[in-house]
């Protein structure tokens, strides 16, 4: 335990509170009932600036090789996303740096410490949702939040996470008796109990409709706001987007691509693409263009995608057809996006819906 | 260790237990219903019995001693035929399945066979035999008391034994028999099932990884866990006294030895459930590999009739399951407070506990492959 005076920034009162060395929490100023925010001293683990720091790592399974030899870091207070498609060594690296699972070689060090032999040393300060993860069925929202903040020595206020994570109309309800969305939720919330720096969030979305998922990612983007270190997995391209600040995109257990969402794209992706909608005569448009020497392509139904390497040349694609007098619906001009850069790197497809 | 810990977790098994309308029908409602309608169906009969019929045409010394013997035995229930009467006649007339006849000149002829070896008498039984059922019963009775009978002549004592006899008709009724099988049944189920829920939904809902990464350890989880076992076990062990008590009025004694095995019962029982986890993934397949071991273990270890009445194979069978020492024990310790045998079970007991709740703790994959 560790002692604090502070002064009451309304009635000036000097007011000593005692908390857990790391604690935050909002105190009441007990002469004038001011409320704010402390932080004790002491309980900061991390000493660098990377939060996760994984250099080698591999696992192997019998004859497969479930991660081969990955080496990142994830910076502190960053939203980190590990994307890729089903299979591709998501869970089982983020379960090595859980401990949830045993490495067959490399190391990992979180929050400064190597997990082999300090791993309780970090779980204070760690918060996790495993995949698919089901909280038991016959607590309430409330009651799950207090069972497993109490398994902690550090413990957040429960009722700030609530209504954070916008739980409030549920506290009584039964975990059960929740939607799919409301118990990913709850599963984040149950992440948050002991006011932890780093969150891993395994699929947190996978099987949501896509109003439950945004209502996610909005929990999540919370998390940032409140200097959490967020280690996330995903097999959803725009959840990666909308949320990450770096991302690394996993395939077959390599590390294939990592950078910001924009660095992704310059380095990968194909500039932007033109979509003509429905050309009166395709095969004539197609010739036309090949000819004018754009990189063409037919994609069905008389649709027409057009590479657009640099943006000055969309005027050039639009009057030379003009001047070809080609007819169409209409067009639409997509950038590039982080489908295509899996697309680029692997010639497969990120994510098939089940 | 950290007791409030422990302390948490037990409260939260708790809650979900008195929420789960499944595990309290299984824990409450299905031993009382049980203990109700077994003890209803066979309230009427203590134990089964058997009227005979006989006629003693001797009147002697000897064939009085030898009534008196039968008629010790409680399973039967001795009429007399008056001597006068013509016994085929009186068989057809009163529709008798059996009678039997102490012929003239019995007691004489055992006088006599103190001196001549070969001299020997024969009792006239007689059957319908279209009732092989209860005829056969008490042929047997009669068979093993004659010997008796010849023994005890032979050695010239009066002091007759029937010990050998007697042990197929214990004074007590059905339900007390009945009521400490019902409670090893119970605790079985519980245990059994509570674990594999433990080991398989709880590891496929990811609660398992996620204690992984909290401060709890893996002891608090398992003393928690056991704990509340061990409460539930007693719990229901109580309601079912209870019913016995309140309902048909069965005298239950409660010692150390009941205790002792009610809670070897719930370590032995978790330890198969954690076992089955182990190799059953999926929940509803280790469930049904539950029943698949436990119910016909309910049937063969003398849960519900005494094994006396199985064949002999069967009896044989029963002695390698842990299940038939947990309910012998218990009804030694519980009813007939026969200590000695309640020890030797109650010990057999412990051992089967430690074996299987050992393995399944070292079986049980705490951490992911
Ligand atoms: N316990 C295991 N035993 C054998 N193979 C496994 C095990 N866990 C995962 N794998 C394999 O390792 C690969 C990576 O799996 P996983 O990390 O779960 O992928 P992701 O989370 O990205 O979908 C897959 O091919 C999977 O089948
Ligand atoms: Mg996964």
């Amino acid at each position: 335990m560790v002692d604090m005076n502070v002064r009451c920034p309304r009635c000036g009162e000097i007011v000593s509170f005692s908390g857990i060395p790391g604690e935050r929490r909002v105190v009441s100023c007990p002469s004038c009932g001011t409320d704010a925010r402390l932080s004790f001293p002491g309980g900061e683990i991390q000493t660098s600036e990377n939060t996760i720091e994984v250099s080698h790592l591999r696992k192997v399974y019998d004859d497969l090789i479930a991660v081969d030899d990955i080496s990142f870091n994830v910076k502190k207070g960053e939203i980190f996303a590990f994307l890729g498609p089903n299979g591709a060594g998501k869970t089982t690296t983020v379960e090595i740096i859980e401990s949830i699972r045993k490495p067959t070689a490399g190391s990992v060090k979180l929050l400064g410490k190597d997990i082999k032999t300090q791993f309780n040393a970090v779980k204070e300060y760690i918060g996790i949702l495993p995949q698919e993860f089901h909280s038991f069925e016959r607590l309430t929202v409330r009651e799950t939040l207090v069972y497993f903040s109490k398994l902690y020595k550090k413990q957040a206020n429960i009722d700030e996470i609530i209504t954070a994570m916008d739980l409030t109309e549920y506290t009584k309800k039964l975990y059960r008796n929740l939607s799919g969305g409301l118990k990913q939720r709850v599963g984040v919330a149950i992440s948050l109990v002991n006011d932890p720096d780093v969150v891993f969030l395994d699929e947190p979305t996978t099987g949501l409709d896509p109003k439950a998922r945004r209502e996610v990612w909005m929990v999540i983007a919370n998390l940032r706001k409140r200097g959490k270190t967020v280690f996330l997995t995903t097999h959803y391209m725009e959840e990666a987007e909308f949320l990450a600040d770096h991302i690394a995109i996993i395939h077959k257990g390599n590390i294939i691509a990592e950078g910001s969402l924009e660095e992704l794209i310059d380095q990968y992706g194909t500039g932007s693409t033109m979509h003509i909608k429905k050309c009166k005569d395709p095969m004539e448009t197609i010739d036309i263009l090949k000819e004018k020497g754009y990189d063409v392509l037919s994609t069905g139904n008389g649709d027409i995608a057009v590479k657009i390497p640099h943006k000055e040349r969309v005027l050039e694609v639009l009057s030379d057809m003009r001047h070809a007098c080609i007819e169409y619906e209409n067009i639409d001009i997509r950038r590039s996006n982080l489908e295509e850069v899996f697309l680029n790197l692997t010639g497969a497809k990120l994510a098939e819906e089940k | 260790m950290n007791l409030r810990i422990i302390g948490v977790d037990f409260v939260v098994s708790f809650k979900g237990w008195i929420r789960s309308k499944g595990t309290i029908f299984w824990s409450i409602f299905f031993p009382v219903l049980l203990i109700l309608l077994f003890g209803a169906i066979f309230s009427g009969s203590d134990s089964p019995s058997y009227t005979l019929q006989i006629q003693d045409l001797d009147d002697s010394q000897s064939s009085q001693m030898y009534l008196d013997m039968l008629k010790n035995i409680s399973i039967l229930k001795i009429e007399m035929i008056n001597a006068s009467e013509n016994i085929t006649d009186y068989i057809q007339k009163n529709d008798l399945k059996g009678a039997m006849v102490i012929p003239k000149g019995f007691g004489d002829t055992i006088a006599l066979s103190h001196i001549d070896k070969d001299a020997s008498v024969n009792l006239s039984f007689y059957f319908d035999p279209s009732d092989q059922g209860s005829t056969s019963v008490v042929r047997s009775i009669i068979g093993s008391s004659l010997q008796e009978f010849n023994l005890a002549l032979s050695k010239g004592s009066h002091t007759i034994g029937m010990d050998s006899v007697s042990t197929i008709t214990s004074n007590f009724k059905y339900i007390d028999f009945f009521i400490p099988g019902m409670i090893g049944f119970t605790i079985m189920q519980l245990c059994i099932y509570g674990s594999i829920e433990r080991n398989t939904k709880y590891r496929k809902d990811g609660i398992l990884r996620k204690l992984l990464t909290t401060p709890i350890t893996r002891t608090e989880w398992l003393l928690s866990k056991m704990l509340f076992t061990m409460f539930l076990s007693l719990f229901s062990t109580l309601i079912a006294c209870l019913i016995g008590i309140l309902v048909w009025g069965v005298v239950i004694h409660v010692n150390l030895w009941m205790i002792t095995i009610i809670f070897a019962t719930s370590f032995l029982f978790s330890g198969i459930g954690m076992i089955i986890g182990r190799f059953v993934k999926e929940e509803e397949t280790a469930d049904t590999a539950a029943g698949a071991i436990s119910f016909p273990m309910m049937f063969l270890a003398g849960t519900f009739f005494p094994l006396q009445q199985m064949p002999m194979f069967l009896q044989e069978f029963a002695k390698v399951l842990p299940l038939y020492y947990v309910n012998e024990g218990l009804r030694n310790a519980m009813i007939s407070l026969d200590f000695d045998k309640a020890a030797y079970n109650g010990i057999i007991v412990i051992v089967f506990a430690l074996v299987f709740f050992i393995a399944g703790v070292l079986l049980t994959k705490w951490k992911e492959d």
